[in-house]
């Protein structure tokens, strides 16, 4: 059967091997991605992306507590299964919605434009997207977000920018979490950041402690930083993954 | 799981794009995997043979993947070269982020039966 009025204006012919198409894959979840970027036009999106166990919902935890009063901050929350850590954000007073992916490895943005309307963001100044713990799939997904920020924990080891490279290539921000771990693992803050310039030159790095506090001072900088910047110019800049 | 799907969206996608087509024609589906977007092709052929059990409009299909290294452009010497081992640097050894390819993941050609 030869396919009538085809979308492409190169059609395909019969059995004929012929260069029809060129389709992205994931045109449909971009897409998506840039309904979520239209839709919060004056809102830092910021997901986070780790292995699990990196301490991303302590940091969210942490980085709430010393943002409170500054801005407004909410959460999305992606795991397999539970809705402990949205509990967790909740218990210290953050506005936070579990997604859960019901076995998924990683969020599409088509579940983040669903959650939008489910989360009060009346006055939030900044969304994070806590994505499922998984250093592989979610690097995928653009889901609308301004900048991406990979959590790699010390005692994860030292290697993991060349072993993930596509999650490092497509973050603006390393952080290096655990660091009061530093003196007892074998983790060279040096080597990781060698290693994570290889696969991505214009990647920042900061070193944090959750539970002592090293360095938060610094990330809550950069992210009122980044809030201001995104009110002032209203980036929409399309990111490709 | 990852791999899930992307096959699904390769099924999405063609679906919108040729909305006339009946999926039961198609033969042979090409995708073009830059090494950047963590796609095995075996993995992409498991799969796609578990996706097409639960969907048997598609179990004509065959899956052709085929793999792109990374290149990069540099603006500084004009020159293209290739990214081994992830080090992100042209030939010239400044570092840079301008992928030209490697990071595309396309249908690049789909086959339809007579």
């Amino acid at each position: 059967m030869i396919p009538l009025k085809p979308k492409s204006n190169r059609a395909p012919v019969g059995n004929i091997p012929c260069d029809n198409t060129t389709l992205n894959l994931l045109k449909a979840n971009d897409f998506v991605a840039k309904a979520i970027r239209d839709r919060l036009p004056d809102m830092l999106v910021v997901n986070v992306c780790s292995s699990p166990g990196s301490g991303k919902t302590t940091l969210m935890q942490e980085t709430g507590k010393r943002l409170a009063g500054k801005l407004n901050m909410a959460v999305l929350v992606g795991d397999p299964e539970t809705e402990r850590d949205a509990i967790r954000m909740r218990d210290v007073g953050i506005n936070a919605l579990q997604i859960v992916t019901g076995g998924m490895c990683h969020i599409e943005a088509q579940m983040i434009l669903q959650a939008l309307d489910h989360i009060d963001l009346n006055h939030v100044d900044l969304l994070f997207i806590e994505n499922v713990g998984n250093l592989v799939c979610p690097a995928a997904f653009d889901l609308g977000e301004d900048y991406r920020v990979t959590v790699l924990a010390s005692t994860e080891g030292d290697d993991k920018p060349k072993k993930y490279p596509r999650m490092f290539h497509t973050s603006e921000l390393l952080l290096v979490s655990k660091s009061d771990l530093l003196p007892y693992v074998p983790f060279s803050v040096e080597a990781v950041t060698k290693d994570a310039r290889d696969v991505n030159p214009d990647i920042e790095v900061m070193t944090i402690s959750s539970i002592k506090g090293d360095g938060l001072d610094a990330w809550c900088d950069w992210l009122l930083e980044k809030v201001n910047q995104k009110k002032q110019s209203k980036l929409t800049t399309q990111k490709a993954y | 799981m990852h791999e899930i799907s992307l096959v699904r969206n390769i099924f999405r996608t063609i679906e919108e794009q040729f909305p006339e087509s009946a999926p039961e024609t198609i033969t042979c589906i090409y995708l073009r995997a830059g090494e950047l977007s963590n796609v095995q092709p075996i993995l992409m052929q498991n799969a796609f043979e578990a996706v097409v059990q639960d969907d048997p409009r598609y179990k004509r299909a065959k899956l052709e993947v085929e793999i792109t290294p990374i290149l990069v452009y540099c603006e500084t010497c004009k020159k293209t070269s290739e990214v081994k081992q992830y080090k992100f640097v042209c030939a010239c050894g400044l570092p840079t982020k301008n992928v030209i390819q490697g990071d595309e993941l396309l249908i690049t050609k789909v086959e339809f039966l007579n």
